[in-house]
């Protein structure tokens, strides 16, 4: 092979894996703050000097093969070891590992720290979703007045570390954002804690990584970080009033059927009865975790379902999630608009949601929870219904 | 105990032994002495049979545990699978472990340690022959008793760990956990039985001379091993109880809003499941400690330092389990005391890694398909090590842990070191327990397959981990595959492609011994070989050595049959005898009276009683009176049983009665 060739293959195969590449949103190797940043800076020595140490066995063993293949030579000195050579090859692994355990000892209580964030976001996880809500506080920004309540998508504000308070209403369920932090379970009965950063606008995609039962493959979770103008106006549009849909449109027939049929477990904050009383959703009734996502504003989302579905259709969802750091937090602030929504998932879901992501809802076998539901039921909505709902859900900016 | 304490020549003893036992009024039910046909297998105590029942067993649950894990890559072939459901691919996981671990790794260790342990020892048999039996029967009914779950409701669904409160009857209402559960209290007496026996067998039965440290490095290590399973099966037992009690009998041991905190799962489960790990691999580390000294012609390099380290990982395998918590949330100070722990492991794991190197270095390597899996274990187990020094750091590993670069470290931990190590060990004692070689031609594309197979299946889930595929999901999306090298479509495809190609090259290893089953007996010392076990012929008769031999050196056998000849600091090797003159030797001073023990109905009733419990406890009340009269019937036969038969069992009794037929007659 001649040096043109062998430079060209090598041109080649850099290309492959640098130049036309985009890697997956959850790479661990692409750190977006500083508590990635500093579990990538101590991961990467780490796997050099292993990879460099397997190099060596390799190599080595690959000439013992072949030095010392049998070519008939004499049967070779029956030497039982040579304890010097031994003990220096036990010290000096464990040298390289103590130098290995200094700073990551280190790291641990580094990354431990938390004292200095300046936003609490608690995360609940249950079969198979997670719950987001905002504490009123005075951090996060210029404060939070009112509590703000979504699921799915977590919004944060770049350069503010962010105390990520997590628990489960259910079984055990893992917070990962990889690009923003290792992960942490979240154990029922217990808090645990995760500070997160992020320093550029982005959508931080991540999934609950501890095994949580039939649908653990559908949980997700995204962290969408803006800059600090672009969150005070996302808080703003949270914790704006209720509007009723304009008299006489499909919107209007939605609302009713939303009552009539989602508002058991599902909150939209503001929703009124005919008396003008608040309703107030009991999932707890329904659904053994004893939650459901709350809908006031579900169109500033763009995932749905445990962010397992995308709001956006296929050609807008890019023009979202691949938005350069400049323009993502405006893009994202648009919500989903009629012209991007995805309703072919969104009516699958609402057709028959069981039916879409894997969830305990068959109401003849669900005598071990006392007839509760794990999941969102099959609800026999008529195809009028759906429509009805789609259009009052598109309203829900 | 029986062979070695029983007197030679006691007809007293035989007499009192009529007298006191109720085996004269039996009638239907005497004693199964047959010597050939199904019950001399069915009802054997002999630890060659035994051990070859275990490998046997343990093979068909390998392939098993195989499909199963062919279906889970032909689901995340590509995005969002449809070949198996939520449900299912969830309950195949879990039986994929679950078969892998407790059904085939661990029997088919035991299987060598029942059958070469006694061989390499000069001993005669197990000390508990009957307990032996026990052992074996116990993991069968207990391994068909959890795969009956496929056809009585479906299998476990929480995964091999079973995390609590995820096992719970609220989250998985099938009977799955029960049989998962219930099974493996059954294999795990299974386990605890034969680590007693196994414990007492080398340390009270050695052959004269062999002192601790004469003794074979593949009997040390499944020594360890048995310590290892003495102290963690308990644990683990503990784990089950609880939630056999949390599921069927109403306790909250995990039942969180009583109360319970989850982690005490996590930690019985680690504190048992952890050290199983080295449980997993020392028997192969032990089994490739004897091949490659064999083909590189050379002592073991170090074999103190493989003996010690081989003790060291067990000793401190029992300080590690938290490393698997690590994103639990125990706090900085518990995560840091493991990381460091953790790490420390390595050190011992090295020496082995080191010390099988240096055996080699210097030697005169004979290439056998037993000798390509020792060093693809050398290389593949490197690797496993190396990434799992990646993730004692604990910072790394909250990231690594829960995806598929975990799933990696450990295929490559336990396929590349365990499963690579058990085929070592069968292709290097096939010729010994068949008595016929294997093809070796056949053997190499048996190993070249699986070595090929398995880097194309687990190579890639470094990379998957990596960008970030988590485990345990039925389906992976396209919208978070990534594009170019690092594609997760691509690389799911290779794992997959992969896993076909490890198929055939296991499936290889059936073909091969169909085609060698007509070959002619293999030679008395095919490989040349070094250590006791190759002392007798082949197969070894019923009784092992026709005299136990008095060991003087390491290496025993290969000390009768190369003598140094050289000069001072000079050594030169010479052959004066080969393999078959030095049994030639054994036979012709063959032991004129040997006593054995007679194979009993109790064991396999005793070992039946559990799995008919624990359908009582999924299904019926009754069945588990029913499964405890056996049991107590089994051992009050068991306890009143001599260990030989009297001689009115036999068939036709002999005709004067009191010469005791079971003694062996041997030509002198």
């Amino acid at each position: 092979m001649n040096r043109r060739v062998r430079i060209a293959a090598a041109v080649g195969l850099a290309a492959l894996v640098a130049g036309c590449a985009e890697d997956a949103p959850q790479d661990m190797f692409q750190p977006a703050g500083p508590n990635a940043q500093s579990i990538y800076d101590l991961s990467v020595p780490v796997f050099i000097i292993a990879g460099v140490i397997g190099v060596i066995v390799m190599v080595f063993i690959a000439i013992i093969v072949v030095k010392f293949r049998d070519r008939g030579q004499a049967i070779p000195d029956q030497v039982h070891g040579k304890p010097t050579l031994e003990i220096i090859l036990t010290i000096i692994p464990a040298l390289i590992l103590i130098g290995v355990a200094i700073p990551t000892v280190g790291t641990i209580m580094a990354l431990n720290d938390t004292s200095d964030t300046e936003c609490v976001i608690n995360v609940t996880g249950q079969q198979w979703w997670w719950e987001i809500d905002y504490p009123t506080q005075s951090g996060c920004g210029s404060g939070i007045d009112q509590p703000i309540i979504t699921s799915g998508q977590m919004v944060i504000p770049i350069g503010t570390p962010v105390l990520v308070r997590g628990t489960s209403r259910d079984v055990i369920h893992s917070w990962w954002i990889p690009r923003l932090n290792g992960k942490r379970d979240m154990v029922p009965g217990r808090v645990h804690t995760n500070r997160i950063e992020a320093d550029e606008p982005g959508i931080y995609a991540g999934q609950c990584t501890e095994f949580c039962g039939l649908s653990h493959a559908n949980m997700r979770m995204e962290v969408i970080a803006m800059t600090p103008e672009d969150f005070e106006a996302w808080k703003l549009n949270q914790t704006k009033p209720y509007e009723s849909p304009a008299e006489g449109t499909l919107a209007a027939k939605g609302e009713q059927t939303f009552i009539s049929q989602c508002a058991r477990c599902h909150q939209v904050n503001g929703l009124e009865d005919a008396d003008g009383a608040p309703i107030v959703s009991r999932p707890d009734l329904s659904v053994y975790s004893g939650a459901a996502p709350n809908l006031t504003h579900l169109m500033t989302r763009n995932t749905f379902a445990g962010a397992a579905y995308n709001l956006l259709t296929p050609e807008c969802r890019p023009k979202v999630w691949n938005a350069p750091s400049e323009t993502v937090g405006a893009e994202y602030l648009k919500g989903v608009t009629p012209d991007c929504l995805n309703s072919v998932e969104l009516r699958e879901w609402l057709r028959n949601a069981p039916a879409k992501k894997p969830m305990y809802a068959d109401p003849t076998k669900l005598e071990a929870t006392d007839g509760l539901t794990r999941g969102m039921p099959n609800l026999a909505l008529s195809e009028d219904q759906i429509d009805e709902l789609v259009a009052y859900l598109l309203e829900r900016h | 105990m029986a062979i070695i304490e029983r007197p030679t020549d006691t007809p007293a003893l035989a007499g009192a032994g009529a007298a006191v036992t109720p085996s004269s009024s039996y009638g239907n039910f005497r004693r199964p002495v047959q010597a050939t046909g199904w019950k001399s297998w069915a009802f054997t105590v002999d630890h060659k049979k035994i051990g070859i029942m275990y490998g046997v067993v343990a093979m068909v649950f390998f392939f098993v545990g195989g499909i199963e894990a062919l279906l889970i890559r032909a689901q995340l072939a590509q995005p969002n699978g449809t070949i198996l459901s939520a449900d299912k691919y969830n309950q195949m996981f879990t039986m994929h472990a679950t078969t892998m671990v407790f059904l085939f790794v661990m029997p088919m260790a035991a299987a060598f340690a029942n059958y070469m342990m006694p061989l390499q020892i000069g001993a005669r048999d197990v000390a508990f022959p009957r307990l032996n039996a026990l052992s074996l029967w116990l993991f069968v009914f207990g391994g068909i008793f959890i795969n009956s779950s496929w056809i009585l409701g479906g299998a476990a669904d929480g995964g091999w760990f079973m995390y609590a409160p995820n096992s719970s009857v609220p989250f998985s209402p099938t009977n799955g956990v029960d049989f998962w559960t219930l099974g493996l209290l059954i294999t795990g007496v299974a386990s605890q039985v034969g680590a007693i026996n196994l414990i007492v067998t080398a340390l009270n039965m050695r052959a004269p001379g062999m002192k601790l440290m004469r003794m074979p490095i593949f009997t040390w290590m499944a020594l360890v091993v048995q310590f290892l399973l003495l102290f963690s099966i308990p644990v683990i037992t503990v784990a089950l109880f609880l939630l056999m009690f949390q599921r069927n009998f109403g306790a909250n041991f995990f039942s969180v809003e009583a109360g319970a905190d989850p982690l005490l799962w996590q930690h019985l489960f680690w504190l048992f499941g952890h050290p199983e790990v080295y449980i997993l691999v020392l028997p192969s580390f032990g089994i490739i400690s004897e091949v490659l000294p064999t083909f590189s012609r050379k002592p073991l390099f170090g074999y103190p330092f493989v003996v010690f380290s081989g003790a060291a990982i067990g000793f401190v395998g029992f300080g590690v389990w938290a490393h698997h918590m690590f994103a639990a949330g125990l706090g900085p100070i518990s995560v840091a005391v493991f990381s460091v722990a953790t790490m420390a492991i390595a050190v011992p794991t090295g020496v082995k890694i080191i010390n099988w190197t240096l055996t080699m270095w210097g030697g005169k390597l004979w290439f056998t398909t037993a000798m390509l899996f020792a060093i693809g274990l050398i290389v593949q187990f490197t690797i496993g090590g190396l990434s799992g020094v990646t993730h004692a750091v604990a910072p790394s590993d909250t990231q690594q842990t829960d995806t598929y670069y975990i799933v990696a470290h450990f295929h490559y931990v336990i396929f590349g070191g365990a499963v690579l190590g058990l085929f070592a060990g069968i292709y290097y004692w096939w010729p010994k327990v068949f008595g016929k070689m294997l093809s070796e031609k056949i053997g190499r594309w048996n190993f070249w397959l699986m070595i090929i197979g398995m880097n194309m299946t687990f190579g890639p889930m470094h990379i998957l981990g990596l960008q970030g595929q988590p485990r345990r999901m039925y389906i992976w999306t396209g919208d978070r595959a990534g594009d170019g090298f690092f594609d997760l479509a691509f690389w799911n495809l290779v794992a997959s492609i992969g896993s076909l190609v490890l198929g055939i090259g296991a499936f290889l290893f059936l073909v091969n011994v169909w085609v060698s089953r007509k070959n002619p007996p293999a030679p008395a010392d095919p490989w040349d070989a070094r250590s006791l076990e190759w002392l007798t012929t082949n197969p070894p008769k019923e009784h092992n050595f026709d005299r136990i031999p008095t060991v003087h050196t390491l290496d025993e056998f290969f000390h009768r049959k190369y003598e140094d000849v050289g000069e001072g600091d000079q050594h030169d090797y010479k052959q004066v005898a080969t393999g078959a003159e030095v049994i030639e030797l054994e036979e012709k001073y063959a032991d004129a009276h040997i006593h054995l023990p007679s194979p009993s109905y109790w064991p396999m009733v005793l070992a039946i009683s559990l799995p008919i419990i624990g359908y009582g406890v999924i299904f019926n009340t009754l069945l588990i009176v029913a499964g405890a009269a056996i049991a107590v019937l089994a051992l009050f036969g068991w306890a009143l049983e001599p260990p030989t038969a009297d001689e009115s069992e036999f068939d036709p009794p002999a005709p004067d009665g009191d010469q005791p037929s079971k003694e062996l007659a041997v030509s002198v």
